[in-house]
């Protein structure tokens, strides 16, 4: 009964996870240099879930975990600014500045679907509950 | 004698329904929480295979024997109760994953109606026995 409750958690914790690598990709959507300060325009990242089988049940309930955040490699997304501070200087994108190539729609269709899973985890806890109420009505 | 004032009832099958119920309920939570896990396949508990197997041991009502759940699930032609649903209700999504969230929950609450109608009887049967022990019909 209380590996429901987990398994449970497991999911809204994936889903939480996922909600923050969204809203990082949202707020870095012009962030134009790298946590070094170096001149490389920010990369989605993306948590990859995976069945956690070490802790399944007897029953072969499991849950889900977040085995790594993976950083996209895309090209970026560049828009000519010849006099923007950030410019390129030399090479094939001389005077363009590179901006970090995020697809905003794609972002807010998965932060729904990550809510949505978030609802549906909580769902199941209530019924786990629920369950587990009944359970003790034996009693009465 | 209690053993058999209580396995003469049907106490013992309606706890077996108890934990398969219990047990499925797991199965199911890791399925929701695994909605947005890429190739992830449905899991299930084979309600009708619990309900044979529970069918056959009253049968074998003298020596009565406890279909355990973990009996069950290590039994012939692999792991029949975790098989995984061949049917048109579980599409596979474009990340390779199966979970049909509305098919789930449908399935969370047929179980859940299992587990609450498996305690209404025990309860009845409890308070029926309380009856006969005390002997008086108003209680």
């Amino acid at each position: 009964m209380f590996a429901s409750l987990d398994i449970s958690t497991s999911g809204l914790v994936a889903q939480q996870t996922r909600l923050m690598t969204i809203s990082s990709n949202l707020a870095n959507i012009s962030s134009l240099r790298n946590e070094n300060g170096e001149l490389e325009p920010y990369q989605a990242k993306y948590p990859i879930f995976t069945p956690d089988e070490t802790q399944a049940t007897p029953s072969g309930g499991v849950g889900v975990k977040v085995t790594a955040i993976e950083t996209e490699t895309i090209e970026p997304r560049y828009r000519y600014q010849p006099h923007h501070p950030m410019a390129i200087q030399s090479g094939k994108w001389k005077g363009y500045v590179a901006y970090p190539n995020i697809n905003v729609m794609a972002e807010f269709v998965d932060a729904l679907e990550a809510t949505r899973a978030y609802e549906a985890n909580l769902g199941v806890m209530e019924l786990t509950k629920n369950m587990a109420q009944q359970t003790l009505q034996i009693l009465v | 004698m209690i053993d058999q004032l209580l396995g003469s009832t049907t106490l013992p099958a309606l706890e077996e329904s108890l934990r398969f119920t219990e047990a499925r309920h797991e199965v199911l939570a890791g399925n929701i929480a695994n909605w947005s896990t890429p190739d992830y396949e449905v899991r299930d508990l084979s309600v009708t295979e619990f309900q044979q197997r529970l069918k056959e041991a009253i049968e074998l009502q003298q020596s009565y024997q406890r279909p355990s759940i973990r009996g069950l699930s290590r039994s012939k032609r692999g792991d029949p109760l975790r098989e995984v649903r061949q049917s048109l209700k579980t599409i596979r999504y474009h990340d390779g994953s199966n979970v049909g969230l509305e098919q789930q929950v449908t399935e969370l609450v047929k179980n859940q109606l299992m587990h609450n109608t498996a305690i209404t009887l025990l309860q009845n049967q409890f308070r029926m026995l309380q009856t006969a022990i005390s002997g008086n019909i108003s209680v």
